[in-house]
């Protein structure tokens, strides 16, 4: 045996990076939790197909580019529909750094970087853009926050999202992922809800052909909080979002959905992880996948119920629909069960569009290409309604979609 | 000149089986034609084959629509040329909004027909019109297309389509069946109304009852894939008091 760890080289540029950058201005906590990040990053190297997790993902655009991390702050967008409450505060990572330094270390603990995956771990070294939304308690966000992350150019983003949400508050917000041109995306979005807090968390990706993007949202859940998670994937030629709710306390709700639209020779990857922890726990998964010409499109869910998580009660569904012969998909649900008294399911199809309704539009005048949009658009929208209310943020994903399937003109 | 002509057609499904076996048939615009037979005798192949639905290939034989080759057409384009078939299963789809469709459905065919798109409101109040006609609340109509229908629903739904839609020939394929007595009522005053000199109807039935709302002017046995009596009326009469059985080989 070596003395020393061979170095990964994949993970050379990023550590360099990491090391000509001074932090001087940051507080001595988040400068060594970073060290600790990189440090950890620098032994697992990035994640091959060897591993579980990542064996339908193929990272070779990844790992056969270059994408030096870009130090520019302030990538970043914000929108409200309306005003900020007193006792909510919103401000980009650099703002909170300099006002509400505390709340970034309440949010970046050390329980998040154990166990963590290499590119959560790269985030957590490197990152400089995002946000930070902090919600004391009893206070109710009414309008929809709005946050656009745009990585123009080349290069490596790597954007850190933290919305903490005191017991009792609630918020909705929509978080847009732009990656332009070649660059890499690797955002993370963490999430904490006090106990009865309601966050409902919508992911718009949609960035260009050439763009990569790969992306962690992972949320604590306290007793009785809810969290509904909604991820439209759309763009990058290679993509993977994992989706992480960890169920603390009891009686918590968790609902994760998504519509994943893939055509030409995209790559997309979504895998979520329900821990539950506590007992009494809801979730609630439905994602569907459409993949036309070449494209292939991966769902992995895994759902786990501990010892002592009685009475959780589970459901997920992965549905996926293949337009071309050359389209693949690769679904895989695992329920891992150690407690009693639990209610799990899951169910997977993938197939073509329904003959018979496919016969019927047309029969009754409607052209193939129209009939076809139909039904590739209620077969998303379903997913879409049964995940979002009515209202402007439905009719915006409804838009996305629509988008879409006129892009496509088959 | 006729609407319709069958000339010999022979067609079988996906699996080889032949099921059509020289099939002929005239139809002129205004006649209302019925086709009875036991099952499997080939009626709702035919009704599928002139609707242009995938799994049956023609072997052999000819079908003019206004005197144009109507298997070359797409089912699309054949709908948008006025023909209309009545599912006898009509198909559920769960995510698409029924008025929506119809309105798709409606304005594809109006267009081929050079007419111009009719706007949210004249939309609006065709379809109330030809609701009441059918007796089907507006409510239905918010719905997916035939998702959660009753049985009896979904039967006047296709008519309450046929009757948007307007075609010059229509095919009801076994709309009667399933159907209580007043539903079977409803349907077929809805069929009724839409008699016109400028449209054919052909009821695909295993049954005399519904000929006794909906009065054909040619009733046609068919057996074993060929047509094997022709008649007016009376013969569906004749059919309901003798059964099959006595047509030869059709048993």
């Amino acid at each position: 045996m070596c003395a020393m760890a061979a170095v990964k080289t994949e993970t050379v540029p990023y550590l360099e990076a990491f090391r000509a950058r001074t932090r001087d201005s940051e507080p001595a906590w988040l400068v060594e939790r970073r060290r600790t990040a990189a440090a950890r990053f620098a032994e697992l190297g990035f994640p091959t197909r060897r591993q579980e997790q990542w064996r339908f993902t193929n990272l070779a655009p990844l790992t056969q580019g270059a994408f030096p991390p870009n130090s520019v702050e302030n990538r970043i967008q914000i929108e409200l529909a309306g005003e900020l409450p007193a006792g909510a505060w919103l401000g980009s990572v650099q703002e909170a750094l300099r006002d509400r330094p505390e709340v970034l270390r309440a949010a970046l603990d050390e329980a998040e970087l154990a166990g963590a995956q290499p590119f959560t771990l790269l985030n957590a070294a490197l990152f400089d853009d995002g946000y930070i939304l902090a919600i004391e308690p009893g206070t109710a966000v009414e309008h929809p926050i709005e946050v656009v992350h745009r990585g123009e150019g080349g290069g490596s983003f790597h954007p850190r999202s933290v919305i903490l949400l005191g017991e009792r508050s609630s918020a909705t917000i929509v978080e847009t992922f732009e990656g332009r041109g070649k660059s890499w995306t690797n955002s993370v979005s963490t999430v904490r809800l006090g106990p009865n807090a309601h966050l409902r968390h919508v992911m718009v990706q949609e960035s260009g052909p050439e763009a990569i993007h790969l992306g962690l949202a992972r949320a604590a859940l306290a007793a009785g909080a809810r969290y509904e998670n909604f991820l439209l994937t759309l763009g990058a030629r290679l993509s993977r979002f994992d989706v992480h709710a960890i169920i603390e306390g009891e009686g918590a709700r968790c609902g994760l959905a998504g519509v994943t639209l893939l055509r030409e020779s995209q790559e997309a990857t979504v895998a979520t992880f329900v821990d539950h922890a506590a007992p009494g726990g809801e979730t609630r998964e439905v994602f569907k996948c459409v993949v036309d010409d070449r494209a292939h499109g991966v769902f992995l869910g895994k759902i786990a119920v501990r010892p002592g998580a009685d009475k959780t009660d589970a459901k997920q569904v992965s549905r996926n629909l293949l337009l071309s012969p050359r389209a693949a998909v690769d679904t895989k649900p695992e329920l891992e069960i150690l407690a009693d008294d639990v209610k799990c399911s899951h169910g997977a199809t993938v197939g073509d569009l329904d003959a018979d309704a496919l016969f019927y539009l047309r029969a009754r005048g409607i052209d193939e290409a129209a009939a076809r949009a139909m039904l590739i658009e209620a077969f998303a929208v379903d997913a879409i309604e049964g995940a979002v209310a009515a209202g402007p943020m439905r009719d915006h994903l409804r838009r996305r979609v629509g988008a879409w399937l006129e892009q496509s003109g088959s | 000149m006729y609407l319709l002509e069958i000339n010999n057609l022979h067609a079988r499904v996906g699996d080889g089986k032949q099921i059509l076996k020289g099939v002929s048939l005239k139809i002129a615009p205004g006649e209302v034609h019925a086709i009875m037979g036991p099952n499997g005798s080939g009626k709702s192949t035919l009704a599928g084959v002139l609707a242009g639905k995938p799994g049956y290939e023609v072997t052999e034989g000819q079908v003019l629509y206004e005197g144009r080759d109507l298997l070359a057409m797409p089912p699309d384009e054949r709908a948008r040329a006025g023909i209309f078939l009545a599912f006898q299963y009509p198909v559920e789809i769960a995510g698409v909004n029924n008025m929506y469709f119809l309105r798709s459905a409606l304005n594809a065919v109006r267009r081929a027909r050079g007419e111009k798109d009719l706007d949210a409101g004249q939309f609006l109040k065709a379809v109330r019109e030809k609701l009441k006609l059918l007796e089907i609340g507006e409510d239905l109509l918010q719905r997916a297309v035939n998702v959660g229908f009753s049985g009896g629903e979904k039967k006047r739904n296709e008519i309450f389509q046929m009757a948007m839609l307007e075609p010059k020939l229509a095919i009801l394929d076994e709309t009667d069946s399933g159907l209580d007595i007043d539903a079977l009522r409803v349907v077929s005053n809805g069929v009724n109304r839409l008699r016109d000199p400028k449209r054919a109807i052909v009821l695909i039935t295993h049954y005399q009852r519904l000929l006794d709302y909906v009065v054909p002017d040619r009733v046609h046995v068919l057996g074993d894939g060929r047509i094997l009596q022709s008649g007016d009326k009376s013969l569906a009469l004749e059919l309901e008091k003798g059964g099959y059985g006595h047509l030869g080989s059709a048993a």
